[in-house]
């Protein structure tokens, strides 16, 4: 018959993204006075990780098979790799 | 019907059972399949994303005079709607595995109710359901800036995915109400719920909070 699904981690990444959330938005607002530089690397930090937590335990990856998560994965590779030539290039244009 | 079939599908039996596979182990086809349909669906955002940090990273004005900032303390709110949804989603899909099918039911329903309440939002972000609100009203016009452009192509495509889902998710509930779904199947809704999620948390963050 059915098993017994523990919920427990469920509610702990819950009250991680939530956490995120606020830092997020806290590191944001102008009135803070983070400046540019460390306030996107920190924002994009945080969504990576958030984004990690959702496809790792929402998703259940975390459980599944090698094959499936590097089939998930490794094609994250490229557009990273595009993000990086592209909009550096596009930045590099602009204050050359 | 295999043992592995049984332990995947709770107290309903799947329809097309396979043997564990070397590699895949007991993922079925269809969940392979939704994981293979969302990378895809990931790259088009990915796509969408990357025009988006080319032309704001090639630009020397991204907020044009007249152009209203986006309501942070408003989207962040539907983001924590967002997230909550992706915890009741959680929940169905562990209904569903305990082969309880009345808090499958709940879940799902508060699921899709969270995603109502978003496209909600959303519409109120876009067009405002009070007179004089909205973005549309307070010059962000579609076509006549890049900051404008982009923020309605990417949020709009993510809003058709939150319709999408709504309604996949209504579907389900329905099925499931008449008892035509197993456990696999409210997994595999639920992957692509939480991949919605997963694609407002890096929007929020690339478009508006950067």
């Amino acid at each position: 018959m059915a098993e017994h699904v523990d919920r427990r981690t469920y509610w702990i990444v819950f009250g991680t993204l939530a956490v995120l959330t606020v830092l997020e938005i806290l590191v944001a607002l102008p009135s803070m006075g983070v400046p540019r530089t460390p306030k996107v690397l920190a924002l994009i930090a945080m969504a990576l990780s958030k984004a990690g937590l959702v496809g790792l335990f929402f998703m259940h990856l975390k459980h599944e098979m090698r094959a499936l998560k590097l089939t998930v994965a490794l094609p994250f590779l490229f557009p990273a790799l595009y993000a990086v030539v592209l909009i550096g290039e596009a930045g590099w244009r602009l204050i050359r | 019907m295999s043992a592995i079939a049984t332990a995947e599908a709770g107290s309903h039996p799947v329809a097309h059972a396979l043997p564990p596979d070397e590699y895949f182990g007991s993922a079925t086809p269809g969940k392979i399949g939704m994981w293979i349909f969302l990378l895809s669906d990931a790259f088009s955002f990915g796509g969408l994303l990357l025009a988006y940090g080319i032309l704001r990273g090639g630009s020397e004005v991204w907020h044009h005079p007249g152009e209203p900032p986006l309501g942070i303390p408003f989207t962040a709110f539907l983001t924590f709607l967002l997230i909550c949804s992706s915890v009741t989603m959680v929940l169905a899909v562990a209904a569903a595995t305990e082969g309880n099918r009345k808090q499958t039911m709940l879940f799902l329903a508060l699921t899709a109710l969270g995603g109502a309440g978003f496209l909600t939002g959303q519409f109120h972000e876009y067009f405002g359901l009070i007179p004089h609100h909205g973005l549309v009203h307070e010059g962000l016009i579609f076509g006549h800036s890049a900051y404008a452009s982009t923020f309605y192509v990417i949020t709009s495509f993510h809003g058709a995915h939150v319709f999408t889902g709504t309604v996949y998710i209504l579907v389900t509930l329905a099925r499931t109400a008449a008892g035509k779904t197993n456990a696999n199947d409210v997994e595999i809704l639920g992957l692509f719920w939480h991949f919605v999620d997963l694609i407002w948390i890096l929007v929020f963050t690339f478009v508006y909070l950067l």
